[in-house]
């Protein structure tokens, strides 16, 4: 049987809070049945989300708080990363594999993201707080396929 | 993070194990690469044979050295990056940017 269910986890805009967060999203993906490859993306999504939670929505101000809800069920697994910033567009944030952008030191993270993960959405552009949902379906395993056939 | 460093003649050889990622690992990525041009090395070559993951933070780190050695007048190449890390230097395009070699001493031979 398919797990399912929801995981909210809040914590305070530190660095060093990111890899716990990556730590849990490694082991909610592994209960709701990814593979090691699946797990190490999902993982690398989770963490360039957050660290742009921490840094950059909320300034690296420990009093604001990232919130970090793991909703999973047969299709697969969300996880919507929350902060207090102003949100961003992530479709016009500028590509850093453009040879006028290899050499900055930042600005990765959503490149990072939109490759490991199924879907990428950023909800709340207005001010009160910004959320980064992923989004990693299941693969479908021959059982379902022979099920529906 | 961990490194170690040894010397082939001109060419210091750091080898990093571990992490890359924001906070520690970063900053002694940075500290060991200033630490070598504090030293008047110029000919770096970073082996992440056995550097298991990175992320944008680690990433960026290693751009940001590869421009401070360059406005030093020195150069920093990558020896056998394995894995995710592989993955992730030709997603990001970082490949463009680096010598990348597989081979040590074709890696030393090219400085």
């Amino acid at each position: 049987m398919t797990p399912s269910g929801k995981i909210t986890v809040s914590v305070a805009s530190r660095v060093g809070h990111v890899d716990l967060i990556h730590a849990i999203s490694d082991q909610v993906a592994a209960l709701v049945g990814f593979d090691n490859d699946e797990i190490l993306n999902l993982g690398l999504a989770v963490r360039e989300a957050t660290i742009n939670a921490i840094k950059h929505g909320n300034g690296l101000d420990p009093k604001k708080r990232v919130r970090v809800t793991f909703t999973f069920d047969d299709d697969g697994l969300e996880v919507a990363i929350r902060d207090r910033g102003k949100g961003f567009d992530p479709n016009s944030v500028a590509d850093p594999t453009l040879p006028e952008n290899l050499f900055q030191p930042s600005g990765r993270g959503v490149l990072l993201m939109k490759a490991f993960v199924d879907r990428v959405e950023v909800h709340g552009q207005d001010g009160k707080g910004a959320e980064v949902c992923l989004f990693k379906g299941r693969r479908e395993v021959p059982d379902r396929r022979r099920h529906r056939s | 993070m961990l490194s170690k460093r040894r010397s082939e003649g001109p060419v210091e050889i750091l080898e990093l194990s571990g992490k890359i990622t924001i906070g520690e690992g970063e900053a002694e990525l940075r500290r060991d690469v200033q630490d070598l041009l504090d030293g008047g090395r110029r000919k770096i070559l970073l082996s992440l044979e056995r550097v298991g993951f990175m992320d944008s933070a680690g990433l960026g780190e290693l751009v940001a050295c590869y421009k401070r050695a360059n406005e030093n007048g020195g150069t920093i190449k990558i020896l056998k990056p394995s894995g995710k890390v592989a993955d992730l230097l030709s997603l990001t395009k970082i490949t463009e940017i680096f010598e990348i070699f597989e081979d040590e001493g074709e890696a030393i031979a090219s400085f």
